[in-house]
């Protein structure tokens, strides 16, 4: 059965485009035939952070107008076989596309692959509706911060006036030194007052930004930690049960030890 | 003792500890006023109708008087914590 996943946060740049590149790709790596659909007509990037910037020759605004056919459009990635692109167009804007014209073209990809994951652009407007309107389900990302998090309460309120089921949870950029010093909201603080279900920590690392500057996603570096962190990711949406949350702590360092045992640290029960 | 340790061996960064219990509270006001669209004036005004039907049987503590709007099992609730200094007598029911 064939499955369609918008990810979505409402405010812009905690990671969509970051986390829709690492699913699709960990989602491939798994054996699943993946299409990943960028909808942010007009500021297209999921192409960049793939690398598959330089093999575009059609876009999605020329599927929706009929000027070529959907095969024509996907871009195939050479790194692993059951992976597709379908980019967004640059030179347009989201009233080129409409919601009607996006489940039509879901419904055709969904023929196709076990899984489109749908990256939608920044905001609640019109970009937002047709990126949402073929999707099955929703994954909010979402940053440990105060704006990131009232804009994803925003977002989990218009996903079920659209009538999704309830929508899953990334915590994106976590970062455990400033958890355990009391300066950023741990998973249980943002599950409190997010109250949906999480499906992935992904830890604030270096690799992001390195695996962006190559169009490499994370998820292809075995050592990497963020790549372990989408891959884990991917497991849970495929419907695998309990798979534990890659460690967050900071390791150990002399220093963090002897507080510890000297009692003047907390455990380290904080970050995961 | 914890502050003087961490000073001592991260730099004296300890003075900013505990700030993601502001944002936790600041986010749950947020969040609830996010949905209701009440504007302070609004909300000011409904506190202080409420203050006054409070104290037209009770002497208020008008300083301590908090009145919030809080995310609830099912929607939203109004609570209020209005402290009394004296619940005033019987002949007030006259007025």
């Amino acid at each position: 059965m064939s499955e369609c996943i918008v990810v979505t946060s409402g405010k812009g740049g905690v990671g969509k485009t970051t986390t829709t590149a690492n699913l699709g790709v960990a989602l491939a790596l798994l054996g699943k035939k993946v299409v990943v659909v960028d909808a942010d007509i007009g500021l297209r990037n999921l192409d960049v952070i793939l690398g598959l910037e330089n093999r575009i020759v059609y876009d999605l605004v020329h599927v929706i107008e009929g000027e070529c056919r959907l095969r024509q459009a996907l871009i195939k990635d050479k790194r692993v076989d059951t992976l597709f692109l379908l980019p967004a167009a640059q030179t347009r804007d989201k009233n080129a596309v409409s919601p009607e014209a996006m489940r039509t073209l879901v419904a055709q990809l969904k023929a196709d692959f076990d899984y489109v994951i749908i990256d939608c652009p920044a905001g609640i407007e019109q970009g937002f509706k047709n990126a949402i309107a073929g999707a099955d389900r929703a994954i909010i990302v979402v940053t440990p911060e105060v704006s990131a998090i009232r804009d994803a309460d925003r977002i989990i309120g218009l996903v079920e006036a659209a009538e999704l089921p309830e929508p899953q949870l990334i915590v994106n950029r976590f970062r455990a030194k400033m958890v355990q010093r009391g300066d950023m909201m741990n998973k249980d603080d943002i599950l409190e007052i997010l109250a949906i279900p999480l499906i992935g920590m992904v830890p604030d690392h270096e690799d992001v930004i390195v695996s962006a500057n190559r169009g490499m996603p994370a998820v292809f570096d075995e050592k990497s930690v963020v790549g372990e962190a989408y891959r884990r990711i991917a497991r849970r949406v495929t419907g695998e049960q309990d798979v534990p949350f890659v460690a967050l702590e900071e390791p150990d360092t002399f220093w963090s030890v002897m507080k510890r045992w000297i009692g003047l640290a907390p455990s380290k029960e904080v970050a995961s | 003792m914890s502050s003087l340790f961490d000073r001592l061996f991260s730099g004296g960064r300890s003075a900013s500890a505990g700030s993601k219990e502001d944002a936790k509270s600041r986010l749950k006001i947020l969040l609830v006023h996010d949905q209701v669209d009440l504007t302070p004036s609004q909300m000011n005004a409904m506190k202080a109708e409420i203050l006054e039907v409070i104290a037209r049987y009770c002497e208020v503590d008008r300083e301590h008087v908090d009145v919030r709007l809080e995310k609830a099992d099912n929607g939203i609730s109004v609570v209020s914590s209005v402290p009394v200094r004296r619940v005033t007598t019987r002949t007030a029911e006259a007025t």
